[in-house]
């Protein structure tokens, strides 16, 4: 018969087992995965600042309850918020091939592309953090669009911020200067 | 099922070998100063191989019993236990060392995420104690279980937070981390199977698994301190002159939409 501590004993195994399969991926992907200027290149490429502004504006949002029925307004206000979300995890995304941008700039040996590469590794951690709050919100806006929440200035001007001091970055490398490749594992 | 020679033999041999290799790791760790970098994992692998002289002392002596033998067993596990933490303090803060945002901001999510699975650890070690033996050993292999549960948690955590960021990890780090995780996790199934079949043909299979994971890990780290870090390239290859212009003209594009 299987006892209550035998069942025990194979659920722990179970969640040792899930575990150690994300490690194996994780290790696996970290070995293959390499920083690819192009590819955020594109990223910030797919990004309208504007488009994303204009989806969370609360503005737009007052008008918009104002001139549509309470249904169509839900209906509208859910399509709005899904799209901002995606914009919202695409600019989460970017931010974290910044990161590895900036933090092989910050090996560079030019002290000037160097101090760059923290500004921009900064930055790109702050807004990949915030754009994982920004996600949330927006969800919550999916699932319950009558809900008034206040709008994402914070976001907005982060991202603004890491794409000034990404600017400036590839301003100073442009001069010839080396940046390292990340040390990834 | 293995005769009692070659299952003596493979037990000596899954029990000597990784320590062996911690050997040659710590000499490696020494050559290559990585001792400075990492103090306690470096603290921890000479642990390691110094607990294990009297431990296989005690093993091999015919007049020890098995409980004395226990008793060793688990004082030492204890602070194997006490060091693992440490290590993944360490892991931590060489991972975070280069960001002074993260060093607050990543830093507080883990205290989090420690503070969330001590709970459950200790939570699953009063409400699934494990086996119903009542031996005082069966519930160290509970502890042991509790703890492994907690270290592969925050390190699971630890590796998941830098991918999700965008972290760069140094080889040996991300060596010491991934060794450790796959330690942890495959203890806590093993602990986890131990304290709940307490019979000796049982805890014999389960001993040879623990010690052959000790194997693969101790192969781990050997591994990833070995591994030379990628040499920085000059720009010209990786990052042409033209392209940055078209970066730049790109992300002027998309300050001006």
């Amino acid at each position: 018969m299987i006892t209550q501590p035998i069942i025990g004993a194979w659920t722990f195994v179970a969640i040792a087992f899930f575990a150690l399969g994300i490690l194996v991926y994780v290790a696996i992907r970290s070995r293959t995965r390499r920083l690819d200027l192009e590819k955020a290149i594109q990223a910030f490429r797919s990004l309208d600042i504007e488009a994303f502004r204009n989806l969370v504006d609360s503005g737009e949002e007052a008008f918009l309850r104002e001139s549509l029925s309470p249904k169509k307004f839900r209906e509208i206000k859910r399509q709005r918020a899904w799209a901002a979300l995606i914009y919202a995890w695409e600019a989460g995304r970017a931010a974290a091939a910044l990161a590895k941008i900036g933090q092989a700039a910050q090996r560079s040996p030019d002290p000037e592309i160097a101090a760059s590469g923290v500004q921009v590794a900064e930055n790109a951690f702050r807004l990949r953090l915030q754009t994982l709050g920004a996600c949330l919100h927006l969800l919550t806006e999916v699932v319950l669009p009558d809900l008034r929440g206040p709008s994402l200035p914070p976001l907005v001007d982060q991202y603004e911020r890491t794409a000034e001091t990404l600017f400036r970055l590839g301003r100073f490398s442009s001069r010839g200067q080396g940046l390292a490749r990340p040390k990834s594992a | 099922m293995l005769s009692p020679n070659w299952h003596r033999a493979l037990s000596l041999f899954l029990l000597i070998s990784p320590h062996v290799l911690l050997g040659v790791l710590a000499v490696i760790l020494y050559k290559r100063r990585l001792y400075r970098e990492f103090p306690c994992f470096f603290a921890y692998v000479l642990y390691e191989i110094v607990k294990f002289i009297p431990l296989f002392a005690l093993y091999s002596v015919q007049g020890v019993t098995g409980k004395e033998y226990a008793y060793a067993y688990c004082v030492t596990l204890l602070i194997s236990i006490v060091l693992r933490f440490g290590v993944i303090d360490e892991i931590s803060r060489n991972l975070f060392r280069e960001s002074r945002f993260l060093k607050v901001a990543a830093r507080r999510s883990l205290q989090c995420v420690t503070g969330l699975l001590l709970g459950v650890g200790a939570l699953l070690t009063v409400y699934a104690p494990g086996g119903n033996s009542a031996t005082w050993y069966a519930g160290i292999f509970v502890v042991n279980r509790g703890a492994a549960m907690v270290q592969s948690g925050l390190l699971l955590a630890l590796l998941l937070f830098s991918r999700f960021l965008g972290l760069s990890w140094r080889r040996p780090a991300f060596g010491i981390a991934l060794g450790l995780a796959v330690l942890t996790s495959l203890d806590l199934a093993m602990f986890a199977l131990r304290a709940a079949f307490t019979s000796e043909a049982a805890a014999d299979f389960v001993d040879l698994l623990i010690t052959g994971t000790y194997l693969v890990c101790v192969s781990i780290w050997m591994g990833y301190s070995l591994a030379p870090e990628p040499e920085p390239i000059a720009s010209p290859a990786v990052l042409p002159h033209d392209e940055v212009e078209t970066w730049n003209r790109e992300l002027q594009q998309l300050l001006k939409r």
